[in-house]
C-alpha cells in the first residue's frame, strides 16, 4: 500500500480507498456519540447494582489443595457465613498465594484462609489483621517427604540423604510445600537451596506427587494432610514413598481484615462462628468436610511467631 | 497480518548477496550453539523415561475431555469473561496505539532524532514487560477490579500497536500530507486527510491481528487469576485433572479459530478488496461492526467503571507500591542472580525460536493450503493446521509441567514448551506466507518434470526464507517476553527469579528485576531489528 502514488491516493481505482470510504465527518461523530453514550449508560447502570460492599463480607480461600472443589463448594461456605452473621457474603476466588496476600491488603478481600507463612505476610502488610480461627489439625500440622522408590533410599529420621537427590519444593511461600521442610532440612545440616540443580518448586502438592512419581525428581515435600487423603484415595503412584515425618508445626488460619473487624466488631462473632460448626450438623459437616477439619479450634498471632522467624531466615519475609 | 504488510513494500530484486547477512547468520550459528549447550543438551542425559505414563495420562486425556453439563455451563461462562477481557483490552491498547503514533511517529519528530528515540526508548518499559507480569502488578494496585485484566493486555499491547502504526504512517508516502501543511493545514488536520485514508488498510490489517492475540493474552491473565477460562484452567491444572484441562483447552481452541478465523477474512478483504468501486465494502464494514458492539456489551459484562482508576484506595495502593519498591535493590547476590537468570533466559528463548522455525518449515508445506490439492493432501492440511492451533491454544506453562515429566529438571522443559507454544504460532503465519507466495516457480518446475520435492526446495524455499526469517526474528522477541511467564509458573530464567521476589514481597528487588527484564527484551528488538534490516 505504501508503493500506491500520493497524488492518486484520493482517485478512483487505488485500492485503498474502498477500505474506509466516506464515512462523512456527520456519521463518524454520530456514531462515536452514540457508543460513548451506551458505554457510559452501561457502566452507570451495572456499576449501582450489586449488594453494597461496605455491608458484605468478601472471603476468599488460597487453592492449596483441591482448589477444584473449593471453587465448586464456595457456595456452601459463602451461604453458611452468610446465615451465621446476617450480612451477604461473596466468595472471591483466587489462585495465587501472593495474589491473596495483595487481594487481603488493598481490602478486595475481608477473611482469607491463609497458610501458616501467607498469613503471616498478610498480617505484616495489613495493620489490624486478626486471626479468626484454625482447624484441629493445624495446631500440630506436619509435612511428608517423600522419595521416589528407585532411588533406593529407605525411610529414616536422618534427613541426610536427601541432599544429594533431585528435590522438589511446592509452592514457594507454602508452609507445608516450602517453608516448614526448609527449616527441618536445615535443622538436620541439609543446605534447603542446595539440591543437584538447585531445588525446584512445582507450583502444588498435587504436582509435586506427579513429579516425584515420574522421577524428574527424586524427593519432594508434601502436606501431610494432602499425602494421607490422596494415599487414602488410592491416587498415589507406588513409586512414591514417604521417607519421613517433619515435627509439628501451626499452619493454616481464617484471617480478618482490620475494615471488616471493624464493621464486625472484632472477629469474635467469627471465631463463635467456625468453632461452633458441628459435624453432627448436615449444613456444617460439609463445611468442615471441604475443608478437612474435625472442628475448628481459635488461634492468636503468637502462634505463628516461629514461622515468621523461620521465614525472616529464609529471606520470605521481608 | 505480517505477511500483508510484507507484502506492502515488494522487495526490489538484489542481485549481489549482503555481506552482512555472513555476519548474521555465524552469530545465529554461534548463539543457537551457547544456547543448547547451556540447555544442557551435549552435556549427558536429559530424558527422564521414567515419566511417560504422568506424560500419556496427560496425552491419552485429550480422546476423553469432561464433558460433564455443569462443568460445560461453567466453561461457557468463563469463555464470556476471556471474550470480554480480550475484546476491551484489545481495544483500549488500538486507542492507546493510535495516541501513542502520534508520539514516536518520524513524521511529529522530524529532524530531532534524539526526541524520537527518546520517545521510542520510554515505550519499552510498557512493552517489555509480559502481560502476565503487569497483571501481577496491577492486583497490587486495583485489587480484583475487572481493569487489571483489562489494562494488562492493553498497556504492552498499546506500546507494541504505537510502534507498528507509527511506522505504518511513516512508510505511506507523504506527499498529500506535505501538501496540505504547504497549504497551511494544522498537523492534525494535515495528517487526518493526508497520511490517514493512505494507511487505512494497514491500521486495520494490523488492528484485527491485534485483537486476535488478545484472546490468548485473556487466557493467560486467567492463569494469574483474572478470571476466564484461563482461571478454570489453573484450578484444573493444580490438581492435574488433565480431562478437565482438555476441555478448557478446547473451549480455547475454539476461540482462537473464531479470531483467526475472522481476522483472517478481514486481512484478506484489506489485501485484496474484491472491486475497487464506490461505496462501503460490506464485509468490512460488518466487522468494525461486530468489534464495536462487542465492546459494548464487553463494558456492560465487565462492569467496567473509571472511577476505579482514580479512586483513592488505588492512589494509596499505588504510593504504598511505589515507596517500598524505591530505591530498586543494588544488592550483590542479588545482582548476580538476575544475570545468571538473564542468561538462562535467552537461552530458553533462542532455543524455543529454533526448535519451533524448524518444525514450521517442517509442517509449513503441508499446513498451507494449496489450491487444486487432492482430497488426501486436504485432510492432511487440516489436521495439521488443527494441531498447530491446539499447541497455541494450550498455554506454555502447562506445556512445562507436563514436558518436565519427561525430560529432567533445567531449562529445557520450559525452553521447550516455548518451543512448542511458538511452533503453534509460528507454524500458522508460515503456512499463511506459503499461501501467499508466488506459485509460478514451483509450477514450471514442475510442468518441466521436477519431484514435488524438488520444485518445492528450489522453486519455494528460496523466496521464502527471507519473510520466514523475520517471522521468526519477531517472534524471538515476543520468546523473551513469554520466557518470563513460563518462568513465573517455575520453569526456569528470569522470570523464576521475579516469582521469588513477589512472593516474598521483596518490593526492592522486584523493581531491579522487572528492569533487568526490560533491559533484556529491549536489547533483544534492537538486535532483531538489525538482523530483520540485513534481510530486507
Amino acid at each position: 500500500m505504501s508503493t500506491a502514488p500520493a497524488a492518486r491516493s484520493g482517485g478512483p481505482g487505488n485500492e485503498l480507498v474502498p477500505l474506509l470510504p466516506r464515512i462523512s465527518r456527520r456519521t463518524l461523530l454520530a456514531g462515536t456519540g452514540a457508543a460513548v453514550v451506551a458505554a457510559l449508560a452501561g457502566c452507570g447502570g451495572s456499576s449501582s447494582a450489586g449488594p453494597d460492599p461496605a455491608r458484605q463480607l468478601r472471603i476468599g480461600a488460597i487453592p492449596d489443595q483441591d482448589p477444584e472443589v473449593l471453587q465448586r463448594l464456595h457456595a456452601t461456605v459463602a451461604d453458611s457465613l452468610a446465615d451465621a452473621l446476617g450480612i451477604p457474603v461473596e466468595y472471591r476466588p483466587v489462585t495465587d498465594y501472593a495474589a491473596a496476600v495483595s487481594l487481603f491488603r488493598t481490602g478486595d478481600l475481608d477473611l482469607v484462609w491463609f497458610g501458616g507463612l501467607t498469613g503471616v505476610q498478610a498480617r505484616l502488610q495489613t495493620p489490624g489483621a486478626v486471626p479468626v480461627a484454625q482447624r484441629d489439625i493445624d495446631a500440630d500440622f506436619h509435612s511428608v517427604f517423600v522419595v521416589n522408590s528407585s532411588t533406593g533410599v529407605t525411610p529414616a529420621d536422618d534427613l541426610r540423604p536427601l541432599a544429594d537427590l533431585r528435590f522438589t519444593y511446592g509452592s514457594q511461600t507454602s508452609t507445608s510445600g516450602r517453608l516448614m521442610p526448609a527449616y527441618f532440612l536445615r535443622e538436620a545440616g541439609v543446605d534447603p537451596e542446595g539440591f543437584p540443580g538447585g531445588p525446584g518448586f512445582s507450583g502444588s502438592h498435587d504436582s509435586t506427587l506427579a513429579l516425584v512419581a515420574s522421577g524428574t525428581y527424586q524427593a519432594g515435600a508434601v502436606n501431610e494432610q494432602v499425602w494421607l487423603a490422596r494415599s487414602a484415595a488410592g491416587e498415589v503412584d507406588p513409586a512414591v514413598v514417604a521417607y519421613a515425618r517433619t515435627p509439628g508445626y501451626h499452619d493454616y488460619h481464617w484471617l480478618l481484615g482490620p475494615r471488616a473487624a471493624e464493621r464486625l466488631g472484632g472477629p469474635d462473632r467469627l471465631t463463635a462462628h467456625f468453632t461452633g460448626l458441628s459435624p453432627d450438623r448436615p449444613a456444617d459437616a460439609i463445611v468442615l468436610d471441604l475443608f478437612g477439619a474435625g472442628a475448628f479450634i481459635p488461634t492468636e498471632a503468637a502462634n505463628y511467631r516461629r514461622i515468621e522467624e523461620i521465614g525472616r531466615d529464609l529471606g520470605l519475609v521481608s | 497480518m505480517t505477511t500483508v504488510l510484507d507484502r506492502a513494500v515488494p522487495p526490489a530484486a538484489r542481485l549481489a548477496r549482503d555481506r552482512r547477512r555472513w555476519a548474521w547468520g555465524l552469530t545465529a550459528v554461534v548463539l543457537t550453539a551457547a544456547a543448547l549447550a547451556g540447555a544442557g543438551l551435549f552435556s549427558g542425559s536429559v530424558l527422564n523415561p521414567g515419566g511417560s505414563a504422568q506424560f500419556g495420562r496427560f496425552a491419552t486425556a485429550a480422546l476423553r475431555p469432561e464433558l460433564d453439563p455443569g462443568f460445560l455451563s461453567v466453561v461457557a461462562g468463563s469463555a464470556l469473561v476471556t471474550v470480554a477481557y480480550a475484546v476491551l483490552g484489545g481495544g483500549l491498547a488500538l486507542v492507546l496505539g493510535a495516541v501513542g503514533a502520534a508520539l514516536v511517529s518520524r513524521r511529529t519528530w522530524g529532524r530531532r532524532r534524539s526526541g524520537w528515540l527518546a520517545a521510542r526508548g520510554l515505550l519499552a518499559v510498557p512493552r517489555g514487560l509480559h502481560e502476565a507480569v503487569w497483571g501481577l502488578l496491577l492486583v497490587n494496585v486495583l485489587g480484583l477490579d475487572p481493569w487489571v485484566g483489562v489494562l494488562a493486555i492493553a498497556v504492552p499491547y498499546g506500546a507494541v500497536t504505537a510502534t507498528v502504526f507509527a511506522d505504518l504512517l511513516d512508510e505511506v508516502p507523504g506527499g498529500g500530507y506535505e501538501a496540505l501543511r504547504a497549504a497551511g493545514a494544522g498537523r492534525g488536520t494535515a495528517a487526518l486527510y493526508g497520511l490517514l485514508p493512505s494507511a487505512a488498510g494497514g491500521l486495520l490489517s494490523y488492528s484485527f491481528y491485534r485483537l486476535e492475540c488478545a484472546v490468548r493474552s485473556a487466557v493467560v491473565l486467567g492463569l494469574i487469576g483474572a478470571g476466564g477460562l484461563g482461571y478454570q484452567l489453573a484450578l484444573s491444572f493444580t490438581s492435574l485433572r488433565w480431562e478437565q484441562v482438555w476441555t478448557t483447552v478446547y473451549a480455547l481452541g475454539l476461540l482462537c479459530l473464531l479470531a483467526d478465523v475472522g481476522g483472517r477474512a478481514v486481512r484478506r478483504r484489506v489485501a485484496a478488496p474484491p472491486s475497487p468501486g464506490p461505496g462501503r465494502d460490506p464485509v468490512l464494514t460488518t466487522a468494525v461492526g461486530i468489534v464495536v458492539a462487542l465492546v459494548a456489551w464487553s463494558l456492560w459484562f465487565l462492569a467496567l467503571s473509571p472511577a476505579a482508576l482514580v479512586s483513592a484506595r488505588a492512589r494509596e495502593q499505588l504510593s504504598y507500591v511505589a515507596s517500598a519498591a524505591w530505591p530498586p535493590s543494588t544488592q550483590r547476590s542479588l545482582l548476580a542472580d538476575v544475570a545468571a537468570t538473564a542468561v538462562d533466559t535467552l537461552a530458553m528463548s533462542v532455543v524455543a525460536v529454533v526448535v519451533a522455525t524448524a518444525g514450521a518449515l517442517l509442517l509449513a508445506g503441508l499446513a498451507a493450503r494449496s489450491p487444486g490439492a487432492g482430497p488426501v493432501r486436504r485432510a492432511g492440511g487440516a489436521l495439521v493446521r488443527l494441531v498447530l492451533l491446539l499447541l497455541r491454544a494450550v498455554p506454555p506453562p502447562v506445556w512445562a509441567l507436563v514436558l518436565l515429566f519427561v525430560l529432567l529438571p533445567g531449562v529445557l522443559p520450559g525452553a521447550l514448551a516455548l518451543g512448542v507454544y511458538t511452533l503453534g504460532v509460528l507454524g500458522r503465519l508460515v503456512g499463511e506466507a506459503v499461501e501467499e507466495a508466488d506459485r509460478r516457480p514451483r509450477e514450471a518446475l514442475r510442468a518441466a518434470g521436477a519431484s514435488a520435492a524438488g520444485a518445492w526446495l528450489y522453486g519455494a524455499v528460496p523466496a521464502l526464507t527471507g519473510p520466514v526469517l523475520a517471522l521468526a526474528l519477531h517472534r524471538w522477541e515476543v520468546a523473551i517476553r513469554d520466557t518470563v511467564l513460563v518462568g513465573l509458573l517455575g520453569a526456569g530464567g528470569i522470570g523464576v527469579l521475579l516469582s521469588a521476589r513477589i512472593s516474598a514481597f521483596d518490593w526492592p528487588a522486584v523493581a531491579t528485576v522487572l528492569g533487568a527484564i526490560v533491559v533484556l527484551s529491549f536489547a533483544v528488538d534492537v538486535v532483531a531489528e538489525r538482523a530483520r534490516a540485513a534481510l530486507r
